[in-house]
């Protein structure tokens, strides 16, 4: 079986090589709480691989609980992984220490979720924006105009500088977190649900910024979001995660054309669709996703499953490919 | 036409603050039908959620909240009514369900006292009907084992169940009208799914009828039979679900349809760029002059700038649909 996950590693990667991060058998187990019965440990990221290109957005989704964050917040070392490895440009900088690891925090930068909370509101916007760069020691890249080059390219303008993140509106406190997470020049941006907290309107201005930014500067996200609909848009590849687990990863186009994967299914369907004369047909999922802390034998979605089986309690079903840049992990894919 | 079951009249509701007044409602009119599920759509801040709050008159007192206007439930102008009729109508005639299951419910109540609270009070069963009568509700919700669940906490739900729960207790007491706020802005799309067939199932089922506030114009189109599209506190199109989907015509509306990405749209590479709405939602503190939406429309000229458009028929073969918009009732016309 471990073979099998190995193959399934070596060949969810993208098509252009060498890759930005590659990410081998990620693992992070926390200990469960409590002394009797013997507590299990919640597996938030349970063996999950995959690789980012140069340039490249990996779209990231599932349901609140999947693990989709976790695993996003492991690859900066916010969280620490339980076991594998996170290959940087040819280093596993899982494996370095603290020290060790500093310099190649420049590389990998994050855009959090909430625009509200993420932002000191004691700091003006200009030290927010600045703070990596002289945490890095370069206070000399933080003069004015530079600091108005950075501004002007997530779309503020100079006068933006001097205010606090209280002065600023949703969207706007968004294009703070961006320049923050450009300020370094990083090679990979993680994106956390970057545009869920936003309206419409605003939704599609830091979407489009963040794809000029992409153009411009060569930089790849990891696009973490339960929106299907905007990471289709915004990725070449995605991966969809459940309970821990990816459960099946392609190229966009052929996931969302094609989905193999029973839950992929359920998710598409499950989304509201805006046209005219759309009947609602939809397979809809019984119950919830049940507890990282006790998930279900074998396939951990079989209780959800339309095709659950009793083989599917027995074994869990490893990624394999279905097409061309296409992996899905089930026992009854038709 | 019949007469409407829940209608908003002219409502004005502005708030006094030491920075001034918030204009938040300027002239909202809008009727609810027997039966029928009417979406109320737009961002955060034009004023959706608090016309449902108006409707039950939750809001603070005058002199900090200014409303004028009539809602009128079966006639009767909610606005004068005493607060003891209110309390009479809301929960029982009137329910509401919030956005956010985690805070609407009572922690230290199991939700079977929650369910058989409202049933008391309004219906006045004793204790053992209201508690059967409440595992009868849960099992309508579609909540498994509902014996047992009836006696948990709201902290031993999930989130989808916990909405369901919330259903429940508004729907104890077979109200005329529910406004359901958000209800599936905070949970995940497969469990909004579930709510929103459940709310359908019901309003089927028990001739409730929905007034839906949502930012989601997908949830809309799946659900609603007739829509309002709001802005900055004003109706700028209404119409009903079929028609607003195939011929938007304010470009407000138009402009939220075109900034959602799609699953439909072909893909190419590189990606169209989704088309924006420049601009952000004013300030509600100054009064309109001229069309609120005019700073950020393409097409605004002179005139949207200085004088506020009437809502008007777009064709007048329909007169059903109607947009506050003077290039797009005038384009039409001239079509």
């Amino acid at each position: 079986m471990n073979a099998m996950t190995k193959e399934a590693t070596i060949a969810a990667t993208p098509s252009q090589k060498p890759a930005l991060l590659e990410v081998r058998q990620l693992i992070k187990h926390y200990p469960g709480r409590g002394v009797w019965p013997k507590p299990q440990p919640i597996k938030a990221v349970d063996d999950i691989s995959f690789a980012i290109g140069y340039g490249e957005t990996l779209g990231l989704v599932g349901e609140s609980g999947c693990g989709k964050s976790t695993a996003a917040k492991t690859i900066l070392r916010l969280i620490e992984p339980t076991s594998g490895a996170i290959v940087l440009e040819g280093t596993d900088v899982a494996k370095l220490s603290t020290s060790q690891f500093r310099p190649y925090r420049r590389d990998l930068q994050i855009v959090f979720q909430d625009p509200y909370s993420s932002l000191n509101p004691r700091m003006r916007a200009r030290d927010i924006v600045a703070e990596p760069l002289q945490n890095f020691g370069r206070s000399g890249d933080c003069d004015d105009d530079k600091m108005a080059a950075l501004f002007a390219r997530v779309g503020l303008d100079k006068e933006a500088m001097r205010k606090f993140p209280s002065e600023f509106s949703g969207g706007q406190r968004q294009r703070l977190g961006i320049a923050r997470a450009l300020a370094l020049n990083p090679k990979l941006i993680v994106c956390d649900e970057p545009v869920s907290a936003l309206d419409v309107s605003i939704q599609a201005q830091v979407i489009n910024l963040l794809e000029d930014l992409q153009h411009e500067l060569g930089v790849s996200y990891l696009f973490v979001a339960h929106d299907l609909a905007v990471v289709r848009h915004i990725s070449q590849r995605v991966a969809v995660m459940y309970l821990g687990r990816i459960v099946e990863i392609g190229l966009v186009g052929e996931l969302y054309a094609n989905p193999r994967h029973p839950y992929t299914q359920a998710l598409l369907a499950a989304v509201p669709k805006v046209g005219v004369g759309l009947a609602r047909a939809k397979t809809l999922l019984k119950g919830d996703i049940p507890s990282p802390a006790n998930p279900p034998s074998g396939c951990t979605f079989r209780t959800r499953c339309p095709l659950a089986r009793s083989e599917c309690a027995g074994s869990s079903p490893q990624l394999t490919a279905q097409g061309t840049q296409h992996w899905a992990a089930c026992h009854f894919i038709r | 036409m019949t007469t409407p079951l829940l209608e908003v009249d002219d409502l004005h509701l502005a708030f006094a603050s030491r920075e001034g007044v918030t204009r938040a409602l300027e002239g909202v009119s809008w009727q609810l039908h027997a039966g029928e599920m009417l979406g109320i759509v737009g961002e955060s801040g034009c004023g959706k959620s608090v016309t449902a709050m108006a409707v039950l008159r939750l809001l603070p007192a005058p002199p900090t909240t200014h409303i004028s206007g009539a809602i009128r439930f079966r006639g009767e102008n909610l606005l004068q009514a005493s607060e003891a009729r209110l309390q009479q109508i809301r929960g029982n005639e009137i329910s509401m369900i919030f956005q956010d299951p985690m805070t609407s419910t009572n922690p230290v109540l199991t939700i079977g006292e929650q369910i058989a609270e409202v049933l008391m009070l309004h219906q006045q069963l004793g204790r053992r009907a209201a508690w059967a009568r409440a595992v009868e509700l849960l099992d309508l919700v579609n909540i498994p084992d509902p014996q047992r669940r009836v006696h948990e906490y709201p902290h031993q739900f999930s989130g989808g169940m916990r909405q369901r729960a919330m259903i429940a207790i508004a729907l104890a007491c077979k109200p005329d009208v529910l406004i359901a706020d958000e209800p599936t802005t905070a949970l995940d799309v497969t469990i909004q799914a579930q709510i929103m067939e459940l709310l359908d199932r019901l309003r089927r089922e028990t001739g409730t009828a929905i007034v839906l506030i949502t930012h989601d114009l997908g949830v809309v189109a799946e659900s609603c039979d007739r829509v309002v599209v709001m802005y900055a506190g004003a109706k700028v199109e209404e119409a009903t679900t079929a028609e607003l989907f195939a011929r938007p015509s304010h470009p407000y509306t138009r402009g939220l349809l075109d900034a959602m990405p799609r699953l439909d749209t072909p893909l190419t590479e590189p990606r169209s760029r989704l088309p924006e709405i420049p601009g952000m939602v004013p300030s509600l503190r100054s009064a309109a002059v001229g069309c609120r939406f005019s700073p950020r429309c393409a097409l605004a000229d002179n005139r949207c700038r200085s004088e506020v458009p009437p809502l008007a028929p777009i064709v007048a073969a329909n007169p059903s649909h109607r947009a506050a918009c003077w290039r797009s009732v005038s384009e039409a016309t001239a079509v």
